[in-house]
């Protein structure tokens, strides 16, 4: 009678600590961490970024969340720099203990953050465009690389505008210093001259001694690969007060941050996977949702925050297939999901990174940009041979 | 080589603006002003005020300058006169004070980085260059501020009691000159240069809490070689100025920023008054 007694109350104790646990697991959110610059160069642009995401969970949320939970954003500041970013990871990584990573971050701050990933094995999608050739086993990418993303604004100033001559200006971090290394060798293989290359810090706001360079050697065309945010904004002020008269491709500006730029944007190249004027029904539902969520304190989407609103969508997906937030499962899947966002097809089937559509544009005086030719799924090459 | 020559020109004086209200303040009251920084960056917030208002852009330079001389009054009342008797801690709360200027400013403003309208847009032809019309119009301002500052000095009763304090405070005192007032004037008027210098530095960068923070160190070298005249800080302004312009052109920009702070110590070593007459 005891034993029968005990056996049963041990059996329902048992079934009622499943259920309890069952049910607490069903109600325990999804948290996606978002280091990101909300101060330092990148703070031009990191409102835009943080607003894609949180459009994105208010979506998913609203239709159930994924797997059922529901889906919490952290946001940190990453101080758009390598300190910061190792503040901000370690904090979203091993005290909120996020899920996954999903965040567009300068290249400083992103391989800064990287070690922190590894060990905390945490999936993290990287929506920031970059200088290519960054490889970790939990890191995918879906944004464009140089291979993308130089060639039509070099080919269209040499074969369209006649330039033979370059200069080349950035920022001294890895992102400036390997997008123009890229640009160089591209100029040089298809015949051009490139006549100085200069670097300014990160944060530099006076661009006075590069400018004099580039006003005594008159190059056809300057190409410029700043952090973006902030270093773009100077550099073209200076660069239009001083009356500086080449033509002008910035590898790094994004639609947001030109539109702040007023007068002094216009006549500004740019080559992005991201334009407001896509003529496509899914970015036609993207902005109306945007401009609902956010009405008059809406920060243009752009080239930097859009892959971060599919970014979200791409994670959702991969957990969706791997049915578990476990980083092995998901990593697995990341590279097997797709998704149809603002930009069109999204996989990131190619070595951790995204075959993208990219557009060639060039800036109005109104801030609009004006698209003068578009390239359909550009490869991105191989960006990462040694990883399955 | 002419654009060479006016960049050095250009940037002789805009650090001239920006150390002119240091100046004064080491030389007055023999104390390192450590939160000139900090009114440098409110100068900048100031104009960032401004052009959000959507006022003339010329508008942020007189606010500069008061919002600098109310908050520089308060500051030498409440903070640096009761320290008069211990100038080494009211570097210090200066310091402190830096520090709290730009939190308060994170507070209010966020933390991000902002930008103001320029008053002046567009280049002019000058000595055959194309050159930015801002920074040329900021030669004249140096030049009307200097002129300024020495017409304050030298034909006003409050500049002649303020002479006699540089000279030698205690004589002074003993002669029967406030020195109290004198000292306050000073400072309030050092906060309004500094103020206003933030205000003509940001239409050609950017704003964000910390801005004032990397001419604090260029200012504090330009002072300690200029001592307490204004003629030495333009001598000292145009050689550093210049040093610097030339290591960034011919060198590398980073080693330009170091150029100020290396060639004054080197200066200092040689000869201790710096560019001063004594």
């Amino acid at each position: 009678m005891k034993h029968r007694l005990s056996a049963f109350a041990a059996a329902a104790a048992l079934g009622a600590g499943l259920a309890l646990a069952g049910g607490a697991l069903a109600a325990d959110p999804i948290k996606i961490g978002i280091p990101v610059g909300l101060s330092g160069a990148n703070s031009v642009v990191a409102p835009s970024v943080v607003q894609s995401a949180e459009l994105a969970v208010e979506e998913i949320n609203a239709k159930g969340g994924i797997l059922g939970r529901q889906v919490q954003l952290d946001v940190a500041d990453d101080g758009s720099g390598a300190a910061g970013a190792q503040k901000a990871f370690d904090s979203l990584i091993f005290q909120k203990k996020d899920d996954a990573l999903i965040t567009m971050e300068t290249s400083a701050a992103r391989n800064a953050g990287l070690p922190i990933v590894s060990r905390g094995k945490v999936p993290f999608i990287y929506t920031s465009f970059y200088e290519g050739h960054s490889c970790n086993p939990y890191l995918f990418v879906n944004a464009w690389v140089p291979d993308q993303q130089v060639a039509p604004i070099v080919d269209y100033f040499m074969q369209k505008k006649g330039a033979k001559t370059f200069y080349l200006v950035g920022s001294d971090y890895a992102f400036g210093r390997g997008m123009l290394q890229f640009t160089r060798q591209y100029i040089q293989k298809k015949g051009g001259k490139v006549l100085g290359e200069e670097y300014e810090p990160m944060d530099a706001t006076d661009w006075t001694a590069i400018i004099s360079k580039i006003r005594a050697s008159n190059p056809d065309a300057l190409v410029t690969s700043t952090a973006g945010g902030a270093p773009n904004v100077t550099l073209t002020k200076q660069l239009r007060a001083a009356g500086i008269k080449s033509l002008y491709g910035n590898l790094a500006v994004d639609e947001g941050t030109a539109k702040s730029m007023g007068a002094d944007a216009a006549g500004i190249y740019i080559s992005a996977s991201y334009l407001t004027s896509i003529d496509s029904p899914k970015n036609k539902e993207f902005l109306a949702a945007m401009q609902k969520k956010f009405g008059a304190d809406l920060k243009t989407p752009n080239d930097l925050s859009v892959p971060e609103y599919e970014g979200v969508y791409l994670y959702k997906a991969a957990v969706e297939k791997a049915k578990t937030t476990k980083a092995d499962a998901v990593i697995k899947a990341l590279s097997e999901v797709s998704f149809e966002g603002p930009r069109g097809l999204i996989k990131m089937s190619k070595e951790r990174h995204a075959p993208l559509t990219m557009y060639l544009g060039q800036v109005q005086a109104d801030g609009s940009v004006k698209v003068l030719e578009s390239f359909k799924d550009v490869d991105p090459g191989n960006q990462c041979p040694k990883l399955k | 080589m002419s654009a060479q020559f006016l960049d050095i020109v250009t940037t002789a004086a805009i650090f001239y603006v920006v150390a002119a209200g240091l100046l004064i303040i080491f030389g007055v009251m023999k104390i390192i002003n450590f939160a000139h920084g900090g009114f440098l960056t409110i100068g900048g917030y100031a104009a960032l005020i401004v052009t959000q208002l959507g006022l003339d852009p010329w508008l942020a330079l007189p606010f500069a300058a008061l919002v600098g001389l109310v908050i520089g009054a308060l500051v030498e009342r409440f903070v640096v006169r009761p320290l008069y008797a211990r100038p080494l801690d009211a570097i210090l709360a200066t310091w402190g004070l830096g520090i709290i200027i730009g939190q308060l400013i994170t507070i209010g403003f966020g933390r991000e980085v902002q930008f103001v309208q320029s008053p002046v847009q567009g280049a002019a032809l000058v000595l055959g260059e194309s050159y930015s019309q801002y920074r040329l119009l900021l030669v004249l301002g140096a030049l009307l501020l200097a002129a300024l500052l020495a017409a304050v000095l030298h034909g006003t009763r409050l500049g002649l009691m303020t002479r006699a304090v540089i000279m030698n405070e205690s004589l002074a005192r003993g002669l029967g000159i406030n020195s109290g007032l004198v000292r306050f004037a000073t400072f309030s008027l050092g906060s309004a240069l500094a103020s206003l210098a933030g205000a003509l530095i940001t239409p050609l960068s950017s704003v964000d809490p910390n801005m004032g923070v990397p001419w604090l160190v260029n200012a504090f070298m330009l002072v300690l070689v200029s001592g307490a005249s204004l003629v030495s800080l333009g001598v000292a302004t145009l050689v550093l100025g210049g040093a610097q312009v030339l290591i960034s052109a011919y060198g590398s920009p980073i080693l330009g920023s170091l150029t100020i702070v290396v060639l004054a110590a080197v200066i200092l070593r040689i000869r201790p008054q710096g560019f001063a007459r004594e």
